[in-house]
């Protein structure tokens, strides 16, 4: 038993050092893609947390990576421009902008719970879909925050004057690697991701995690708990679009833009998918699903050419473009994971682990509960018969 | 005035077609507890085999043959979701319908490419005048075709085998299956039912003044669900008030667009969401919902 | 850390469902660190009275007092906390180990907010460990000590049985709703389970408010019973006395009552 943890820690170890060795080997493309990997990382974990855990169906995802990435966009934007390209913005220190984005996106998710506490299961799930299509709506039209249809510029993030892109400062190398945005942000996302796994492990293996787990299966069990039911569903939905908004400020910063379009409900149907892909209810499945999900489409890009049924996208040939295939495969994973392996990755893993050994296999029918001398210290009478 | 029965009209016929859609999504939420997120492809597939078919088979023909298509995918959807499932029931199911919805839209994306395609209908572009007002003679076919579909399946509900035998798996499954319910074949039935319906509404989303049917059609499907939220997933007649506030709203947010102005451009796409909201923070059942009740 | 035990006094209780008449004006007391039973017929309103007892339904009219406070109204989590704990008739366990379900119980008596929990604090943690031991020691107590680790869904029916009395014991209550204990069990567990009760009310000295079927264990363990049918109260008193009396008698016609 000891010997696999501490193989599993070396592999985990393995890992972290490759990934902080990543941007002296990887190029920009790779790089980029991983750190839309990143953000995916974190919308998953806030994801899972509401759907897996508490239980919620919610496919208003999207919205609220909107929020934190237009909040990002907005707060730390200067205003400029004139007449209907006018736009506005706070000009705040990136990171405190970043902070701010953050805490407005869960302050959005806790002003959706109330209506979120009052709908069931089902209704939830399509009430979270307006709540997508009607933020795209004002989104489009809000042209002074958003930059309407066409979005706008982000700025990038910077700390104490250091600047993550390409300057302040200009032409800095490590260890003889130019070392321009992409790479500098590589570090910042891993830092983010790292904190978002510890927090959500954290809050899945202490007295949250249980109580969000007792909402799932039966909210009046929960109550009895002693779990007030209203209050934590409604944390819930917060500390899930707390993540989001991480993500979604994180994918303004990597992407360098933020448009509208980009936050429709085919990327909460993304995140829903990794969610399932991963297992309901795993953080560390659903952070290896998101990596998964959210790279397939470049991994198919680049190696179109070389995949049978894959077509360059924008040509008309035979086989699917990546955009389609990627999505061929995350319907066909849900419809497959939840027939034949509805646990996900995470359950897929946990079979495949040898069986915890028993501390004493109980080989007598039923233990007497009680042993007919003292157990309990203070009391020690014998039970009347 | 003539603008308001005319948007009144639009409205009419754009909710009793909606309410094709909507009846579909509450049969099957009746019989199998499950959101069917795949029921706008199952649209879009009964719509493109009209397409594909009308020129050899003629119209009619080829709008049975589409509910035909529609129905059977429908029917094999359930199939899938209701057998494949163990244990967890409607709500994975519902995740697994938009796993399908997605190969299904994908597919069927390619498939139209960036083409508008006509079913062949027979109404094409006229436009009848009624008493001054203008109205499209297809959306007047609309208007009778849903509601002798709508009339054709309340009476089914009412007074045949199988809707008999849906009311009492809705209220008591157990009960119903002891009394000898075969409770696959009635959710079969359901399923299918759902997207036969479905194709017919594609064919009138694709009538004029749409261009044709072309891969965003599912989309519009799409408002259905709102509509049957906003009636209560539970009701067929709430599926058709929903439905006709739906329409309605669509069609007012349409024709007044310019009064409307300060709401955002494109409130006609969203229009039906806002009104969803609206009515579930005051009924969060739905108008005629029942409220969930569980056994402790 | 357990509550001590208070008077659960149940005053004139009335519960209706759409025109049904579940409980009809019932009223009984259970002395502290007592076991009080309720039975009666199949649909006699027992399960309506836990419900009302924990806060899931709602009284249409009379009042239930708990060491002083009234607790018609209150939500259910709000009656957790004055020390009330209960069990279903269907086991409802979280997916999981058994520990993770017996630290649900602990819930009210934690006090780490997200914040704390989610930043891993010291003080989370500790309180955490704290609570953890605890629960393991309810655990052995209860006989469920090797299986502590375990998931609890491959578990035999009477162990988690035994994990669904064990979270409720784990709230560290005063009064102990315990709904058809012995549900589906063989006689050599309905025994293990009488012994289980008579231990809890010993060791504990909580009161228990038992629901059950099972006339063995309700002369064996109960100190009061209390007789429902049709929601209406029928009898009331000592186990003797009950066994005696004709409307119990009759109400139970037909009934065999198990050896």
């Amino acid at each position: 038993m000891s010997d696999l943890l501490s193989k599993r820690r070396a592999a985990a170890a393995a890992g972290v050092l490759v990934l902080l060795a990543l941007p002296f080997y990887a190029d920009g493309f790779w790089l980029q893609s991983g750190l839309f990997a990143m953000a995916a990382v974190l919308g998953a974990i806030g994801l899972g947390l509401l759907t897996g855990t508490a239980g919620q169906l919610s496919l208003g995802h999207s919205f609220f990576l909107a929020v934190g990435a237009y909040g990002y966009v907005w707060l730390s934007g200067g205003s400029g421009g004139s007449g209907s390209g006018r736009l506005g913005g706070l000009g705040l220190p990136p990171v405190l902008a970043f902070v701010l984005a953050v805490a407005l996106a869960g302050g959005a998710g806790g002003l959706f719970s109330p209506i979120a506490g009052r709908l069931r299961g089902m209704y939830l799930g399509v009430a979270t879909i307006a709540l997508v299509f009607l933020g795209q709506h004002v989104m489009v039209n809000s042209r002074s925050v958003t930059g309407g249809f066409n979005g706008r510029a982000v700025e990038p993030m910077a700390l104490f004057g250091f600047s993550f892109s390409d300057s302040s400062p200009r032409g800095l190398a490590v260890l003889g690697v130019p070392f321009g945005g992409v790479e500098r942000l590589w570090y910042f996302g891993l830092a983010l991701v790292a904190i978002g796994l510890y927090t959500a492990r954290n809050l899945h293996r202490g007295r949250q995690g249980r109580a969000l787990a007792a909402l799932r299966d039966s909210g009046t069990a929960a109550a009895v708990m002693g779990v007030p039911v209203a209050r934590y569903r409604c944390a819930a939905f917060v500390v899930s679009c707390l993540y989001a908004g991480a993500a979604g400020a994180l994918t303004a910063l990597v992407f360098k833009r933020v448009v509208p379009d980009h936050f429709g409900l085919a990327l909460s149907i993304d995140y829903l998918a990794m969610i399932v892909i991963g297992g309901l209810g795993s953080v560390g499945g659903a952070a290896a699903a998101a990596v998964l999900v959210s790279l397939l489409p470049q991994v198919l890009t680049v190696y179109a050419d070389r995949l049978p049924l894959i077509a360059p996208a924008g040509t008309d040939g035979f086989g699917a473009t990546p955009g389609e295939a990627a999505r061929y495969l995350y319907g066909a994973a849900i419809v497959l994971i939840l027939t034949l392996a509805p646990g996900g990755l995470a359950g897929l893993v946990r079979r495949g682990r040898p069986p915890a050994a028993p501390t004493a296999a109980p080989a007598a029918p039923i233990p007497v509960p009680v042993s007919r001398t003292a157990t309990h210290p203070s009391h020690g009478k014998e039970p009347t018969p | 005035m003539t603008r308001l029965a005319e948007t009144l009209l639009d409205g009419i016929a754009l909710g009793s077609v909606y309410a094709l859609v909507a009846l579909g999504f509450v049969v099957v939420f009746k019989a199998s507890g499950v959101m069917n997120f795949a029921h706008g492809s199952v649209l879009l597939l009964g719509g493109w085999t009209v397409t594909a078919t009308h020129s050899a088979l003629g119209f009619p023909l080829a709008v049975l043959v589409g509910a035909a298509v529609a129905g059977a995918a429908s029917g094999l959807l359930h199939l899938l979701s209701a057998r494949g499932v163990r244990g967890e029931g409607a709500h994975v199911a519902t995740i697994l319908t938009i796993g399908v919805d997605l190969v299904l839209v994908t597919a069927l994306a390619r498939g139209i490419g960036a083409d508008y395609l006509g079913t062949g209908d027979p109404w094409g572009s006229e436009v009848v005048r009624l008493g001054g007002v203008h109205v499209a003679e297809a959306r007047l076919a609309g208007i009778a075709v849903s509601v002798t579909l709508i009339g054709l399946f309340f009476a089914a509900f009412r007074w045949s085998r199988w809707g008999l035998a849906m009311r009492a798996a809705s209220s008591d499954e157990e009960a119903a299956a002891l009394m000898g319910v075969r409770l696959g074949r009635v959710r079969l039935i359901a399923w299918c039912t759902a997207g036969a319906l479905a194709a017919v509404a594609a064919v009138f989303l694709a009538a004029f003044p749409s261009p044709g049917l072309d891969r965003s059609t599912g989309q519009l499907a799409l408002a259905a669900f709102p509509a049957a939220i906003l009636g209560g997933m539970d009701s067929a007649v709430g599926a058709l008030a929903g439905s006709l506030a739906i329409g309605l709203a669509g069609a007012l947010a349409a024709g007044y667009q310019d009064s409307l102005g300060a709401l955002g451009e494109g409130l006609p796409g969203i229009a039906p969401y806002l009104v969803m909201i609206l009515v579930l923070l005051v009924r969060p059942a739905g108008l005629f919902g029942s409220k969930e009740s569980t056994r402790v | 850390m357990t509550a001590p035990a208070a008077r659960l006094a149940v005053r004139n209780v009335t519960v209706r469902f759409a025109g049904l008449t579940a409980l009809d004006d019932v009223s009984f007391t259970v002395e502290p660190g007592t076991v009080h039973a309720l039975i009666g017929p199949n649909g006699a309103g027992k399960s309506t009275c836990f419900n009302v007892l924990s806060g899931v339904y709602r009284a249409a009219s009379g009042s239930v007092e708990y060491g002083g406070r009234e607790l018609t109204g209150m939500a259910p989590h709000a009656i957790t906390g004055l020390g009330i704990a209960r069990t279903f008739q269907n086991i409802v366990l979280t997916a999981g180990t058994v520990a993770e379900n017996l630290m649900l119980g602990r819930h009210r008596l934690t006090r780490a907010g997200f914040a704390a929990t989610a930043l891993g604090l010291p003080s989370a943690v500790r309180e955490q460990r704290r609570h953890r031991a605890r629960a393991a020691e309810i655990a052995d107590f209860l006989g469920l000590g090797p299986y502590f680790d375990r998931p609890v869904g491959p578990l035999p029916y009477g162990v988690r049985k035994r994990v669904e009395i064990a979270r409720a014991l784990c709230t560290e209550p005063g009064l102990l709703l315990l709904d058809e204990p012995v549900a589906g069990m063989n006689p050599t567990e309905r025994l293990a389970m009488a012994d289980t009760v008579a231990a809890i009310r010993e060791a504990l000295g909580i009161s228990i408010l038992l629901v059950e079927h099972d006339m063995g264990m309700v002369m064996r363990l109960a100190d009061a019973v209390t007789v429902l049918d049709f929601g209406r109260r029928i009898a009331d008193g000592t186990p003797e006395a009950v066994q005696q009396d004709p409307a119990v008698v009759r109400a139970y016609l037909g009934q065999e009552e198990p050896a």
